[in-house]
């Protein structure tokens, strides 16, 4: 039965490799933008993955170490039997220790405290909507099955006026600026979910969530419903843009806007065919 | 050594499986064919068809696949439809030339035994279709895909040809476009999803290609249908190779010749002021001397509860109030007056049908004036919506279009004018 012990070692070898492996695969590792595996584009997005190494490295290093002992012990111990198929080993029984159970007790505990302590700060600068950035809001995104509804404030600067830009799943904001949004839902829960930034927030029907998040790189991201919200889940998947200037994002939305305001065609359509 | 056979077992067991599930044509539950319309089997009431007849039946599968191909696995691109500007890459499958001398090649590679090589994406508008659509639309485009039974609106029927956010004169077809933007920008407000972030624009082209070309293929079978219900089934010459044509032509020549019918208004938006808003108020409720039925669909309050459909809770009650099999059952229970007033009101293709609540700013065909004077100008092909160009003209539609779009933040814009008596809607109406 010492194969049992050899098939665990090379599972937690093959393991252990593929941690090993993942920091220097962009599809093992986290979303960062391509040729920067190691670079986490949102301010937020650093604390967090900061925290992931954390525990990751201290999940890696117990789970190395009860595995040493586990395949250790299997293949050390592994039953031999004598020609009468007796056991050659008997085994013993200890009835307990308490001081073992009390240092493996008291270790993770203090590790889990630590780990529970030393997150408050970050979650509260994620989370608290006492902390949401103080700038005017960049758009309000109404979650709807199955798609993203982003009402940009337009020129005067506030939502719900007459002239709100009004988008399907195309969200835009500026680099190097906390970029803050109004999260609503108008049927059932859903996420919103910035990979790159390491945002993920349920949209609640009833309730108006600010989440904040920004980016030091430009560029086109990703954005995606993260909670399974009916049949057309997969197909609640977003534009991300990301403008290098504060006038290239003006000189987009007035573009956009001016289309929403088009009452002519430009051009005279129909030409022959299709 | 039993225990290490095992594991190998269960290796490969778990390796078959997943290789299984790799090859999605196996899990289909039969061949992927185009399916008849029911007029060609059934008696419709009302309804030409062809029950009963089976030879002018077979003629209609026979044109049918000559025209436009077997299956959606093979098709083919009609002689005189219009296509292409890439709309020869309907399918798995490229046409390559037109009419007789066409060649029909896989787009799809092929491996060395020559079945289609699994590891090579599908690509052209079928398969695009196939991915993104057909659950809803149907493989027919007939609206009837598995999840259409639970959405309201159901998903378009696209064999009638007829659609409902146009730019193109009243009844006519859409503009290539057209469905472009439908496609693109999805219809807001209903499960119509956009697909502008999940679909490149070249592949939307394709994918428009293929709407066009079931739209054709249905409105064909429909033509030939017709003919045939007047035909004797017994007559060799019966939807002979010349009328078959000419009818599939027919349904060519209207679609090409929508294409250059677009309607672009000759003056820009007015300027929405107060003033503006207040006569598209007027001629909303009809106080003006044309008389328009607006407020009579969409409600003196503009929230779609106009007194020409059923009040809101029955039609809310009938349509959600419970299983979508059992709809006819909660009509039938209706009294009489409202069970035909609900019976008068079906859109053209048989489903239940609401004015729009327009104090929303939740517009299917965009929000843009432009298309907000389409719907008004054009109406909504289906959907009774009535076009009102030249009726009213373009400077008064641009008032209707402004008042339209002040509702979303102005309640009070209908609440405050009071219901006015039926002696005053006619002196109003002449002191515009
Ligand atoms: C979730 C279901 C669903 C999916 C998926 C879907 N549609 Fe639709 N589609 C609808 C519904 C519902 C309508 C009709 C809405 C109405 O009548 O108000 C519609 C209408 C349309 C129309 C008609 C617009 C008009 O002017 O009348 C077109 C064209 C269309 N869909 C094309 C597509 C294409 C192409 C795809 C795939 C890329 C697609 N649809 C995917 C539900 C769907
Ligand atoms: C005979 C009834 C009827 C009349 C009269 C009518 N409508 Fe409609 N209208 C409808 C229906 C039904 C719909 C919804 C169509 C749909 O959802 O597919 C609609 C939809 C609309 C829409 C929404 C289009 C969109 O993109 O969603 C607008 C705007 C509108 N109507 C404006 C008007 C105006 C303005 C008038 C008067 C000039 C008018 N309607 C007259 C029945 C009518
Ligand atoms: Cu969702």
């Amino acid at each position: 039965m010492r194969n049992w012990s050899i098939l665990f070692g090379l599972a937690a070898l093959f393991s252990v490799a593929a941690f090993l492996y993942a920091p220097f695969a962009a599809e093992w590792w986290l979303p960062n933008p391509p040729g920067e595996l190691h670079h986490s584009v949102s301010t937020l997005g650093r604390e967090i993955d900061f925290l992931f190494l954390i525990i990751l490295a201290i999940t890696g290093l117990v789970f190395i170490g009860t595995q040493v002992v586990l395949v250790w012990g299997a293949y050390k111990f592994t039953d031999q039997l004598d020609q009468q198929g007796k056991p050659v080993r008997p085994a013993t029984y200890s009835h307990g220790n308490h001081r073992l159970e009390v240092v493996w007790t008291l270790v993770p505990a203090a590790i889990l405290v630590f780990i529970a302590v030393y997150q408050l700060g970050t979650w509260a600068r994620i989370k608290y909507p006492s902390r949401a950035p103080k700038v005017p809001p960049l758009a309000e995104i109404t979650a709807r099955q199955f798609q993203w509804v982003v009402r940009y404030p337009g020129p005067d600067g506030r939502l719900n006026s007459p002239d709100d830009l009004i988008l399907i799943n195309d969200l835009h904001f500026v680099k190097n600026k906390q970029a803050l949004i109004y999260l609503k839902s108008s049927d059932v829960l859903h996420s919103f979910f910035l990979p790159y930034m390491r945002v993920k927030q349920d949209a609640v029907p009833g309730l108006t969530i600010p989440v904040w998040f920004d980016s030091d790189r430009a560029g086109s991201f990703e954005l995606a419903c993260a909670e399974l919200c009916g049949w057309g889940h997969y197909k609640m998947r977003g534009k991300v843009v990301v403008h290098e200037t504060e006038a290239e994002f003006e000189k987009w939305a007035s573009n956009r806007l001016a289309e929403q305001n088009r009452s002519q065609l430009g051009m005279a359509s129909g030409a022959e065919g299709y | 050594m039993i225990t290490r056979s095992r594991f190998i077992a269960a290796l490969g067991l778990a390796g078959l499986l997943v290789t299984s599930v790799g090859c999605t044509d196996s899990l289909n539950a039969g061949p992927l064919v185009y399916v008849d319309n029911e007029a060609l089997t059934h008696e419709l009431k009302g309804k030409a068809n062809l029950a009963g007849k089976p030879a002018l039946q077979a003629k209609v599968r026979a044109a049918l696949a000559r025209l436009y191909g077997d299956s959606p696995n093979q098709i083919r691109v009609p002689e005189g439809s219009g296509f292409p500007r890439g709309g020869l890459t309907l399918a798995n499958h490229r046409q390559i030339g037109e009419g007789e001398s066409a060649r029909i090649e896989p787009i799809q590679a092929l491996l060395p035994n020559g079945s289609p090589d699994p590891a090579h994406r599908q690509a052209g508008g079928f398969a695009l279709y196939r991915r993104n659509c057909l659950h809803c639309h149907g493989v027919s485009g007939a609206g009837d895909g598995p999840t259409a039974t639970f959405l309201f609106p159901r998903p378009r029927d696209f064999r009638k040809g007829v659609y409902k956010f146009t730019s193109t004169p009243s009844g006519a077809k859409p503009h290539r476009d057209d469905l472009t933007r439908s496609i693109r920008d999805g219809l807001l407000g209903t499960s119509m999803p956009a697909f502008d972030a999940l679909m490149s624009p070249s592949e939307i082209e394709q994918v428009v290609d293929y709407v066009m070309f079931l739209s054709m293929r249905g409105e064909t079978e429909l033509a030939l249908i017709e003919e045939g219900s007047i035909s004797d089934e017994k007559d060799a010459d019966a939807l002979g190779d010349d009328i078959v044509k000419e009818i599939a032509t027919g349904v060519f020549e209207k679609w090409k010749s929508a294409q250059s019918q677009v309607m672009n208004p000759s003056t820009p938006r007015t300027a929405s002021d107060r003033a503006s808003v207040l006569r598209g108020r007027d001629l909303y409720l009809g106080r003006t001397k044309e008389k328009l039925e607006c407020a009579g669909c969409h409600g003196a309050l503009a929230k779609g509860d106009g007194p020409s459909f059923v009040p809101v809770d029955v039609f809310n009650m009938v349509v959600f109030g419970g299983d979508p099999s059992t709809r006819q059952e909660r009509v039938d229970a209706l009294d009489e007056k409202l069970r035909t007033l609900w019976n008068q009101k079906p859109d053209d293709w048989g489903n239940p049908l609401r004015p729009t609540n327009l104090n929303r700013g939740v517009f299917k065909g965009g929000r843009r004036p432009i298309d907000l004077f389409w719907r008004i100008a054009k109406g909504i092909n289906g959907a009774q919506m009535p076009a009102h160009y030249p009726t009213l003209n373009e400077a008064q539609i641009w008032d209707l279009v402004n008042f339209v779009l002040a509702l979303e933040h102005d309640p009070d814009l209908l609440a405050s004018v009071p219901p006015a008596p039926a002696p005053r809607l006619a002196e109003s109406g002449s002191t515009r």
